[in-house]
């Protein structure tokens, strides 16, 4: 068996028989009494010796009451000068006793006032007169501060004991006292026979550069202990799925696209060919500003084909709404309800310029809703945007790219629900299988651009968009039932910081 | 989307499909496009779907499609009409803001009470979507027995539509037991009430009379004489609105909903002073559908006769018209270039183009039936610069060991200036926003914010103009949550400028708190400095004063030489108004001095 050095000093000098202090162990083995007592401990652990813990009471001098006791109090050496320049026949000045005495700097004040406690002698009007019936010799406080000093004060009076703790000199301290005895199974191992094992706590750098970390033997941890908690920087949790469903578009070929937050509703709305008169536009639903409140410019030419658009239809026999349609609408600035907005400006040329199929393009980006806060819907939400133009897209082509896109995040067998939208047509509200509860939820909405969309902002080809809530996916992968908890200035750092990452 | 309650039972008998179970007929439904919500109290079922099909608004009319769905009926069908026998005047009074009224007569209808209340639910539901709460269209039905025609003092048999002063008549409303003015109505009737905002700009009062007096007030109220009831069988419908097309087309939804309960409909003839209409206008339109645009759309290759047999099933008609361009070499049509001509039924407000038509075919033929494939169209995919450098900033940030948070853009006005120690710009101040010059002396977050016109809650009222206000909430709603707590955002920040199109500079901000025991400047310092380091920018921190910092301890943050942000340690009255027990420091700069 191996056991670290001091361990083995430890129960070497300890005794089945006898109580032995860590003090007198450590007396006996030249060790420092801590590294002994950790050693005992993790001895005690093994079941090797029993610990037995005593407070004790100490009392030390300080190293004022140390010096004292070499030089003798300041106040005994005062009167013995004192004595010396002839003061107990008659009032010597002061300052010629205090150089007899060979006291200096603020021990001569301690020295005054304790010489006239003491009654050695009077101090008047700067001259200092000795008692002639005291007795140096026979002063108590000396008398303890000697016994105190050799470590035997056991009977000494306790009032003149307080006093010199009062003035500083000695001090009275508690410490444990542990007392070590062999249990039989320490007797047993010592009897097998123990060799010495050096072991090292930390790893130094004087261990590495010295070559002695060959030699060392490394104390076991408790590895299986709780270790304190550290929350380091980490991203997001929405941020992290929004990461990722822009790695997944990056890697099926889309672009991104950015834009404004604020924009005229007639980006929003317009473009979209929703009719003005729409229940989504009425006040309640969209966040309409009240300063700034109208855009500077809008594209002459593209307006008035939006707005023959809304008004006539497109095509030979199609038809427009039947519903008021006003540029002064139009122009109403808004915090986009859609990030549809985007694909508008990108479709049309206003955003980078004209755009001939085929393309890709996407974004993840914020839209808002002027409705109530529940744990399922914010004001603020990220919408996942997606569209493909090119020549002849058909619904096939529509249902593939989506397919493609949520296998990514293992949801498969997704249902496609005819749906309306104004602005697509055929469109669909994407169904599919939770992956964990096997529910059927709605996972988006998509569709091909109308004619009325897309003719007007000069498309020729075909588009096929589709729209859907980041926070619907990531509620998915991060488990998350209350939306406020994720998103926004009522988060909770807790649930952030344990949050389980999604790759 | 809108929601229908349904009676199962009635939509059995409806449809002829007594076996179905619920379970078959909402499977059916919902390959219509309607899902089961949920029961009522009452035990109907409660059917949503998105506003389009408004013919489907009540239960004889979801009946009518699932008849289609099952091949029970074929192609368009007009319910026939008799010649009018009523004529509907309209006076030179009428409102000029509501000028247009259209109707029709439905004798022998077969009321009992869940015809009645379906009845009444299509009405409700009508006004709430094409009618656009009664603003476009409002429908009012009668008892006809109860109506005595000569209205305008002329022939028998008619009605007249005009405008009145707010209490030149009298007349007792439902659910009201006095006669009562249409101005008392709008103040006194709970119904006037509710809808006495639709016609606060008019002049006069839309009034509809017969030869007894006033009996209808539209869009507000029907009179109580002339009220329907479980046994009633010959009813007059009467639509005013601000627009003909579409109270045509609600009058139409109303004539098919009653025709499939047996009700003969009547027509009637509309005189306004310049012209005659006859209504309802059971007219069928035809559009013209090219071949190839429907295989394209679909992704299939279809037969001319599967083409006509889908319209058949989506209660449509179509004919092969021709070619597109021209007929085949050999002189026969072949598909790919023939076009047909589809007939539209009148109940079908919703079909504007061609694809409303290859959407109603694809629906028939079953969308889910496609085989998804994907497209054979290369691209090349790529981030957004702005997003590409916000990423790395993020994940420099991370490195540094800030939490990554993620705030609304939105904030209340206290919050983003008051409680950060700045003044909250007046309402209307810098709206010329000749501001741009002087916001170099403003402090970082003081720049006028974009105002929401009509908040829903106070909380959230302007775009923020900064981000460390956010953080400040985000301590603030967290000091039960273990320390450090460092946290960055990089987000959007706006404020007001006129040199904007949209009068509104929007731009990415970055915003990061160091909140624990020895936050300090230099703490913050350094962690912004390690991120401009890596992004090989220079920063510069000239001593600057900002209300949110303790003076002489604030910074403004320059990068590459611009002003692009603050840096210090944040003032202990607002750490107070926080109700942090910490101290914070902070800085805040604007994302695109990086790039």
């Amino acid at each position: 068996m191996q056991l670290p050095g001091p361990q083995l000093a430890v129960l070497e000098a300890a005794s089945a028989t006898e109580k032995r202090t860590i003090a007198q162990l450590a007396a006996e083995t030249d060790q420092e009494p801590t590294t002994l007592t950790g050693a005992a401990f993790e001895l005690a652990e093994e079941g090797f010796i029993e610990i037995e813990e005593r407070e004790e009471q100490s009392l030390d001098l300080t190293a004022e009451g140390r010096t004292y006791r070499e030089e003798g109090l300041p106040e005994l050496r005062l009167y013995r000068a004192a004595r010396e320049t002839g003061a107990a026949d008659a009032p010597v000045g002061m300052g010629e006793v205090i150089g007899a005495s060979g006291l200096e700097g603020g021990v001569v004040d301690i020295a005054l006032s304790n010489f006239a406690r003491k009654e050695y002698g009077k101090i008047e009007a700067g001259e200092l007169s000795a008692n002639p019936e005291a007795d140096p010799n026979g002063d108590n406080e000396a008398a303890v501060l000697e016994a105190v000093g050799t470590g035997d004060a056991s009977d000494v009076d306790p009032s003149v004991l307080d006093r010199l703790v009062d003035r500083g000199l000695a001090e009275r301290s508690r410490r444990t006292e542990r007392i070590v005895t062999l249990t039989e199974d320490g007797v047993t191992a010592l009897m097998e026979g123990i060799e010495a094992a050096d072991t090292v706590g930390r790893l130094t750098p004087e261990l590495l550069t010295s070559g002695e970390w060959r030699e060392a033997d490394f104390r076991e941890y408790d590895v299986e202990a709780d270790a304190d908690q550290v929350h380091g920087g980490r991203t997001h949790v929405l941020r992290e799925t929004a990461e990722r469903v822009k790695d997944v578009l990056v890697g099926m070929g889309f672009e991104e696209m950015d834009g404004p937050h604020v924009d005229a509703d007639f980006w929003i709305n317009d473009a979209l060919f929703m009719p003005q008169d729409h229940p989504a536009r009425t006040h309640w639903d969209r966040f309409a500003l009240s300063e700034p409140a109208e855009i500077g410019e809008l594209p002459e030419e593209l307006v008035e084909r939006v707005e023959t658009a809304h008004r006539e239809g497109v095509g030979e026999d199609g038809e427009g709404y039947h519903s008021p349609w006003s540029p002064e609408f139009a122009r109403q600035l808004a915090l986009r309800g859609h990030t549809t907005s985007l694909s508008m400006r990108y479709l049309s040329g206003e955003a980078i310029g004209d755009l001939e199929p085929p393309q890709r393009y996407f974004s993840v980006e914020k839209a808002y809703r002027n409705d109530a806060i529940d744990a399922t819907h914010l004001l603020e939400f990220f919408q996942i945007e997606g569209w493909v133009m090119a020549e002849d897209l058909s619904v096939r082509d529509l249902m593939g790219t989506f397919t493609e896109f949520y296998e990514h995040f293992g949801i498969t067998d997704i249902e496609f629900k005819p749906h309306y939208n104004p602005y697509t047509e055929p469109s669909f509200e994407l169904f599919g299988t939770h992956p964990v509860t096997g529910e059927l939820i709605e996972i988006g909405n998509s569709g091909l651009f109308r004619d009325e969309v897309l003719r007007p902002l000069g498309v020729d080809c075909d588009v096929m968009a589709w729209g859907l809530a980041l926070e619907r996916l990531a509620m998915l992968t991060t488990g998350a039932e209350d939306i406020r908890d994720l998103h926004g200035t009522l988060a909770d750092l807790d649930f952030l910081r344990n949050a389980e990452v999604s790759y | 989307m809108v929601v229908v309650d349904v009676d199962f039972e009635e939509l059995r008998w409806l449809t002829g499909q007594e076996g179905k179970s619920d379970e078959e007929l909402k499977t059916d439904l919902f390959a219509l496009g309607m899902e089961y919500e949920g029961e009522t109290g009452d035990g109907l079922r409660q059917l949503e779907f998105a506003p389009d099909r408004l013919d489907r608004l009540s239960v004889e009319g979801i009946a009518r499609s699932l008849r289609y769905q099952y091949g029970e009926d074929r192609g368009v069908h007009v319910p026939r009409t008799n010649s009018p026998e009523w004529r509907y005047e309209v006076a030179e009074s009428v409102p000029e803001e509501r000028p247009y009224v259209t109707g029709a007569i439905a004798r022998g209808v077969n009321l009992d009470e869940t015809a009645l209340d379906s009845l009444i639910q299509l009405q409700e539901k009508l006004h709430a979507t094409m009618g656009r709460d009664r603003v476009k269209g409002a429908i009012g039905i009668h008892d006809l027995v109860m109506l005595k025609g000569g209205a305008a003092g002329s022939e028998d048999n008619s009605i007249e539509y005009r405008g009145v002063e707010p209490d030149e008549d009298t007349f007792v409303p439902l659910d009201a037991d006095a006669e009562l003015s249409p101005g008392e109505v709008l103040t006194e009737h709970p119904t006037g009430r509710e809808y006495a905002p639709v016609i606060a700009d008019y002049e006069r009062l839309p009034a509809i009379y017969d030869e007894i007096g006033l009996f209808s007030f539209p869009p507000v109220i029907n009179g109580r004489r002339t009220e329907l009831e479980v046994d009633s069988t010959d009813l007059l419908i009467e639509l005013t609105g601000t627009d003909q097309w579409t109270i045509d087309r609600m009058g139409v939804i109303l004539c098919y909903a009653l025709a499939a309960r047996g009700a003969t409909i009547e027509e009637v003839t509309i005189e306004y002073p310049d012209r005659e209409l006859v209504r309802p206008d059971l007219g069928v339109e035809t559009k013209r559908l090219a071949h190839e645009r429907i295989e394209t759309v679909l992704g299939i290759d279809l037969a001319t006769e599967d083409v006509i047999d889908l319209a058949e099933r989506s209660g449509l008609d179509a004919e092969v018209t021709g070619s597109e361009e021209g007929s085949s070499s050999d002189g026969e049509l072949s598909a790919e270039n023939s076009a047909y001509e589809v007939s539209i039924p009148p109940y079908r407000q919703d079909v504007l183009g061609p694809l409303d038509l290859i959407d109603d075919l694809g629906r028939a033929y079953g969308f889910n039936d496609l085989e998804p494939r994907y497209p054979r169209v290369s691209t090349v995919g790529g981030r957004h610069e702005r997003s590409r450098a916000e990423r790395k900033v993020r994940e420099t940030l991370v490195g540094l060991g800030f939490e990554d948070l993620l705030d609304f853009h939105l904030i209340a006005e206290r919050e983003n200036y008051d409680q950060m120690g700045l003044t909250a710009p007046d309402a209307g101040e810098n709206a010329t926003g000749e501001a741009s010059e002087t916001r170099e002396d403003q402090p970082l977050g003081g720049a006028a914010p974009a105002r929401i016109r009509e908040p829903y809650s106070e909380d959230y009222e302007i775009v923020r103009t900064w981000a460390l206000p956010s953080l400040m909430m985000v301590l603030e709603n967290n000091t039960h949550r273990s320390y450090p707590q460092d946290l960055a955002e990089i987000g959007l920040a706006a404020g007001r400028d006129a040199g904007e199109n949209t009068g509104l500079a929007e731009f990415r901000t970055v915003g990061a708190v160091l909140a624990r025991t020895d936050a300090s400047y230099e703490a913050a310092k350094s962690r912004l400095a390690a991120l401009c380091r890596v992004f090989g920018a220079e920063l510069e921190t000239p001593p600057t004063d900002h209300p949110a910092f303790i003076g002489g301890r604030a910074a403004e943050v320059r990068i590459d030489g611009a002003p692009v942000g603050v840096i210090g340690e944040i003032h202990p009255e607002i750490l107070v108004e926080h109700d942090l027990e910490v101290p914070v420091a902070a800085f805040e700069f604007r994302l695109d001095a990086l790039r």
